[in-house]
Order: structure tokens, then C-alpha cells, then sequence
């Protein structure tokens, strides 16, 4: 039980800072199928970094944490500002320019990944080994039975990620700035009468979710696969945004469509296990989460609805 | 004055094909094409390569101009064959991407789908030893049934419970994949490839080493019924009324209801033809290009799909031709990467490159069309 919540944990509090990136953008009216891309090229950013500081100053690679992320959230942030500038300023279709970013992302990160390996370190490989990051556990609060599992082995980032997305729901729903973001995705018109830049509104947005996104995927690379490779593109970015629209573009119902995302997967892993079936068995429990999200979209979907403007170029003289 | 007056003119003869709306659709893409070419030369200069050797490599890779020397068995012309077959699902992909485009959704489960068709053709037809002149029409009928339901699923979820597409092709890709990997590693596996067993020579869609002419090559039957399907989907869209109403649905859901068109028949229609084109793609890429399905693996050509449909303007004999070249950059690169000594990957940046720029089209055909109104007014008040 408790290995569920713990591994459930850690896989849906990645996916969730993504959806919430995912959030800013298409509030305001970007369409984001990019994210995939953003956190791959992101956590690539990150693990370079991570590298070549241990490969300089001799520092362990496990032991640089914090920098890493903070380069993935800038190299997330810096890869993003091509759909920024794609589907906002060059007004191409947002929905091509996130999958040609996708594309790009897998491209650039694996070319880049054996080129460097190969000029710096003189290494035939297509990655860079980062390790797992260490856990901790808060003694007494993991003891109080249930709920204590969410207080053992917690990663330092899901602690991080929590923060950031305490923040990021405060922005979005109390802030000036928040307001005028969500109303960029549903009548982009009234807010420039108010005076304010659509685009400036949006262009940060997209660089929100770059940013989160980046901070998502070194989650990844430092949890689930433990290095950086071309394996980082196993389609979360999609999962995410299959989230936020079961979350109905709101963050507290994506909090949950994550949670349940991350408690089927592990809690799959968990029966087939307990059960001691041959490994074939382990696939058909793989596929819980996702067998689960459709059912649920059966009944709940109805009521779905996009932000109005969302996937609409913004053009000022358009009625 | 006179200077500047032919400078002008000569810059305005070479950008007239991009200022040309009716050429737009091809001049946008051919300068991407080029653009994105440059930039890999510069990448491949720094990199202390001869980037004209690479490209020449490349082609040369693929069978589009002769290499030096080949194995026994071997020429131009097997290299070239071997280049339409990996085309042929490629072709088949981007169509079952661009028809669902033509009617505003998003198949981005066309992988899944693939996989699906693919495999329920092998476990149906592959190992059923049926003769070829019924194995091989069987298989097309099974991919096309298979793949077809399954989009059809998908749009029925859209149309009954609002699901959005992107969404259920994204589970369903998922669902697809694990499940075919447990039935592959319980009943089909074969144990030194680790893969599904091989299916037999009848039911391949690819005719494999035939002998003519002395040299052995790999007949792809299903390219020829590509660029047939490819000129039905044209004339489906452009001729007839269910081309017709797919379109308007595309284009504006609303207007297309209050005209009385059925948005959910048409919503549901559009992704059966979709899924059952990915169909295609599946088999003729499990049971043509390859002869056997590697479980948990979802192929990439359901993803480069739509970036081939796209740089095709989602038309299908535009696709045939973006298709081409893709295919053409991605066979040619493991030549280019042993003869050259750059790392094969750079063939995929490359196609991100391409693109990368010609996404930036539409903003190429606003800016023209911005300058061309700011010159009218400029006509208008000077007169």
C-alpha cells in the first residue's frame, strides 16, 4: 500500500507541474502540444549541465541537484520561446508548431547528446548517467498510518514541485496577472480594450509552461530513467495534456486526473507484483491508467469545455 | 536611382514565387526545403565535414544517385526500391493524419492504430498459410477493417461524449501498445528475435529477394496502391459531397451544422477513413517493410506522419512528394553517416528543420499579403 502511494506520488507530481504549464499556455489561448518537447529538451539542458560542472570541478553528478533544475528550467524556458515566437508573433498554426517543436526536441537532444559525448568525453554514448536522486522521510509524520506513506522516501523535488505549484495556482486564479491571463484565452479582444498586450500576456505564458515543463522533465531523468537519453520522450508530455483537459483546464481537478494517473500506474505495478505473475502480465496492468482516464472521460467529459479563444491567432482587427 | 530601381527588380524576380499567392503552396515549402539545407551545411562546416559530400552521400544512400561501389546483388535500383518501401507507410500515415486534418481533428494515434491493423493482419492472415493471391488482399481488408474501427472509435467518442481526440488517441495509442505486447510475448514470440514470429512469405506485402537481372531486390506492392489511394483521398476530397462536407466541418463546425450538414456523422466518417489509411500504414509496415512486430515498441511513423502531412499542406499529392523527401533523408543517412563520419542523427534534425521553417509559412503568407495591401494603399493615395 504504501509503495503505491510513494511511487504514485512521485510520478504524478511531475505531471502535474507539466499540466499546470500546460494550463498557463492554453488559458491564454495558446494551444501547447509542445510540452512533450519542452521537457525533453529541458531536462537534456539540465543534464548537460549537470554534467559538464561534475566533469570540471570534480563535484559527484548525484550531488548537483538544484543546479540541474535550475538549468532545466531555463533550458525548458529557452526552448519554448520557439513556439512563443512561432504562434504568437509568426501566427503559425499552434497546433503544427507544437508538434514540429516535438519533433526538433527529439532531434536536437539525441544528435547533441552522442556529438558531446563523443568531442568531450570521448564516450560512444547516447547519454548522460545522472543517478538517482536521494530521498528523505519526515520522522513522525511517516508513522501516522495511510497518509504517513506520503511523508516517506519523498524526493527533495516533489517538495519543490508542490511549492511551485501552490505559487502557480495563487497566480492564476488571485493575481491581476492571472486574471488577465485567462481572459487572453477566452476574449483576448476585451483584454487589449482594457489596455493590456495580448501577446506580451500570452508570450509569458508559453515561457511559464516551457519552464515548467523543464523542471518536470529532470524529475524524470533524475527519477524514473536515471539518466538523460532519447527514453525521456515517453510520452508524458501527452499525458499531461491529456490531464489538464480531464482536469477541464482548472488546476485542482488536474491535481486529481494526475493523482489517478499516478496511483493506477504504480498501484498496477504493485498487483502484478503481489500477485507473482510471469512479466507479460506486468503489460496488461500497464495499461490501468489509461483504460481508467477513457472511462472516466465517458462520464465526466461532458461538461468539458476549452477556453473559448483557445487555438485562434489573435488578430486586432478581427471582430 | 536607376541602381536601386534594378536591384529591386532583381530581388522581386527571385522572391516573385513566394509573393505569388497561387505558388505559395509549393514555393513556401521548396525555400524551407532549401533553408533548412543550409543550416545542416553549417552545422556539418563546423563540424569540419564537406557538407556537399554528406548531402551527395545521402542521396546516394537512397538510391537516387550511384554509389561507388555495391555488395553482390546489389545497385542503384535495389537501393531505390528499398527506399519506396520505407516510404510506402509513411505515404499511407500522412494521409490517414491529413484527412483527419481536413476535418479539424488531430489523429495522433495513428501509430496505435498501425499497430492494431498490423497486428490482427499478422495473427489473421500471417500465420494462416493461406496461398498469396488470397493472403495478400486479406491483409489490406483486415488492416483497413482494423484500423478503421479503431478510428472510428475514436471519433464516436468525440461526437457521443465529448471526449477530445487528442486525448483518447493518446490512451488508445497507450492500450494498444501494451496489450499487443502481451499477447506478442505470451503466444507469438519468437524466442532469438524476441520479437513476434515471422510471418510467412505469401502474406507479405513486399515481395523480398526476387531475382532479376542478376541482382535481388524488394518489390514494394503497396507503393503503387499508395499513390492509387493517394489520387482516390485527392478526388474524394475535392469531387464528391462527402469530401465536401468533411471539409465545411473542418473548416467551421458551427456554419457546417446550421447548413444542415451532420457534424457527428461526418466528425465519426472522417475518423473511420483516417484509421482505416493508418490501417494501411500498419501493414504495409509490419507486413511489408518489416515481416514481424517488436512488442512495446510504437513505431515513429505515426508521429513524422504528421509533420509529413503538414510540410504536404495536408494534400495527398503533396504528401506523396513530402514523403519522398523525408524518406529519401532518413535512408540515406546511415550511408551518409559511414561514408562521411557524421553522426546519422543529424538526418533527423534536418527534417525538424525543414519543419521548423515551414511552419513559419503562414507567416510569410501574412506578411506578403500585408505588403501587398500597404502597396495597393500607397497606389490608392498616390492616384
Amino acid at each position: 500500500m504504501d509503495t503505491i502511494i510513494i511511487d504514485g506520488l512521485s510520478f504524478a507530481l511531475p505531471l502535474f507541474i507539466m499540466a499546470i504549464g500546460g494550463i498557463y499556455s492554453e488559458k491564454s489561448g495558446i494551444t501547447n502540444l509542445a510540452l512533450e518537447g519542452f521537457q525533453g529538451f529541458g531536462a537534456f539542458i539540465g543534464a548537460l549541465s549537470a554534467v559538464l560542472i561534475a566533469n570540471t570541478s570534480g563535484i559527484d553528478v548525484e550531488n548537483l541537484f538544484y543546479v540541474s533544475f535550475l538549468f532545466a528550467m531555463i533550458g525548458g524556458m529557452g526552448f519554448s520561446v520557439i513556439h512563443a515566437v512561432l504562434s504568437i508573433k509568426f501566427k503559425a498554426n499552434q497546433v503544427i508548431s507544437g508538434v514540429v517543436i516535438n519533433i526538433l526536441a527529439l532531434a536536437l537532444t539525441t544528435f547533441l547528446t552522442t556529438q558531446i559525448n563523443a568531442l568531450v568525453f570521448g564516450a560512444a554514448s547516447d547519454k548522460f548517467r545522472l543517478g538517482v536522486s536521494e530521498r528523505f522521510t519526515i520522522e513522525g509524520l511517516a508513522n501516522i498510518p495511510v497518509i504517513g506513506a506520503i511523508f516517506t522516501n519523498v524526493y527533495p523535488f516533489e517538495v519543490i514541485i508542490v511549492v511551485i505549484a501552490i505559487f502557480a495556482w495563487y497566480l492564476l486564479y488571485k493575481t491581476r496577472f492571472g486574471m488577465r491571463l485567462r481572459a487572453s484565452g477566452e476574449n483576448p479582444h476585451s483584454v487589449d480594450a482594457a489596455g493590456v498586450n495580448v501577446s506580451k500576456i500570452r508570450f509569458s505564458a508559453v515561457l511559464i509552461s516551457g519552464l515548467l515543463s523543464g523542471l518536470a522533465g529532470m524529475c524524470f531523468a533524475y527519477s524514473i530513467s536515471a539518466n538523460f537519453s532519447s527514453n525521456i520522450y515517453m510520452g508524458y508530455g501527452f499525458l499531461a495534456i491529456a490531464a489538464l483537459i480531464f482536469g477541464n483546464w482548472k488546476i485542482l481537478p488536474t491535481l486529481v486526473a494526475c493523482l489517478i494517473f499516478g496511483f493506477a500506474k504504480s498501484g498496477g505495478t504493485f498487483i502484478a507484483q503481489a500477485m507473482a505473475l510471469p512479466s507479460s502480465f506486468t503489460d496488461l496492468f500497464m495499461i490501468l491508467p489509461y483504460v481508467l482516464t477513457l472511462l472516466l472521460l465517458v462520464f465526466f467529459s461532458k461538461s468539458n469545455r476549452a477556453p473559448r479563444a483557445l487555438g485562434e491567432i489573435y488578430d486586432k482587427g478581427k471582430r | 536611382m536607376n541602381k536601386d530601381k534594378k536591384k529591386k527588380s532583381l530581388s522581386y524576380r527571385l522572391f516573385w514565387p513566394i509573393r505569388n499567392e497561387k505558388w505559395q503552396p509549393i514555393s513556401i515549402p521548396v525555400a524551407s526545403i532549401l533553408i533548412s539545407f543550409i543550416a545542416a551545411a553549417i552545422v556539418i562546416l563546423l563540424l569540419g565535414k564537406n557538407p556537399l559530400q554528406a548531402f551527395y552521400n545521402l542521396f546516394q544512400g537512397a538510391g537516387i544517385f550511384p554509389k561507388s561501389s555495391y555488395a553482390g546483388y546489389k545497385s542503384i535500383l535495389t537501393d531505390f526500391l528499398s527506399l519506396l518501401n520505407a516510404m510506402t507507410p509513411l505515404v499511407f500515415a500522412s494521409l490517414a493524419v491529413a484527412v483527419a486534418l481536413r476535418a479539424g481533428l488531430f489523429n495522433i494515434g495513428v501509430s496505435g492504430q498501425m499497430l492494431v491493423s498490423g497486428f490482427l493482419a499478422t495473427v489473421i492472415v500471417g500465420y494462416s498459410g493461406l496461398d498469396a493471391i488470397i493472403a495478400k488482399p486479406l491483409v489490406l481488408l483486415v488492416g483497413i477493417v482494423a484500423g478503421g474501427l479503431m478510428g472510428g472509435l475514436v471519433g464516436w467518442l468525440k461526437y457521443r461524449f465529448n471526449i477530445h481526440e487528442v486525448v483518447s488517441t493518446i490512451m488508445l495509442n497507450y492500450i494498444a501498445q501494451y496489450v499487443i505486447s502481451f499477447f506478442i510475448q505470451m503466444y507469438y514470440v519468437d524466442p532469438v528475435s524476441r520479437q513476434s514470429k515471422y510471418i510467412s512469405e505469401e502474406a507479405r506485402l513486399t515481395l523480398v529477394n526476387v531475382e532479376i537481372a542478376n541482382l535481388k531486390m524488394d518489390i514494394p506492392l503497396g507503393f503503387i496502391l499508395a499513390i492509387i489511394i493517394a489520387i482516390l483521398i485527392k478526388f474524394l476530397m475535392d469531387k464528391t459531397v462527402v469530401g465536401f462536407e468533411i471539409k465545411a466541418v473542418g473548416s467551421n463546425r458551427k456554419a457546417a451544422k446550421y447548413t444542415g450538414i451532420n457534424v457527428g456523422r461526418n466528425t465519426v466518417l472522417a475518423m473511420i477513413i483516417s484509421g482505416g489509411l493508418a490501417g494501411l500504414a500498419g501493414v504495409t509496415y509490419y507486413l511489408g517493410y518489416f515481416s514481424s512486430i517488436q512488442p512495446k515498441v510504437l513505431s515513429s511513423i505515426g508521429f513524422d506522419s504528421i509533420a509529413v502531412a503538414l510540410l504536404g499542406n495536408a494534400h495527398p499529392i503533396g504528401i506523396i512528394f513530402s514523403s519522398f523527401l523525408v524518406s529519401i533523408i532518413d535512408q540515406g543517412s546511415t550511408y551518409m553517416s559511414s561514408q562521411a563520419g557524421i553522426r546519422q542523427e543529424i538526418a533527423s534534425v534536418i527534417i525538424g528543420l525543414i519543419l521548423l521553417f515551414s511552419a513559419c509559412g503562414a507567416y510569410v503568407k501574412h506578411k506578403v499579403s500585408r505588403l501587398k495591401e500597404k502597396e495597393e494603399d500607397r497606389k490608392d493615395s498616390e492616384s
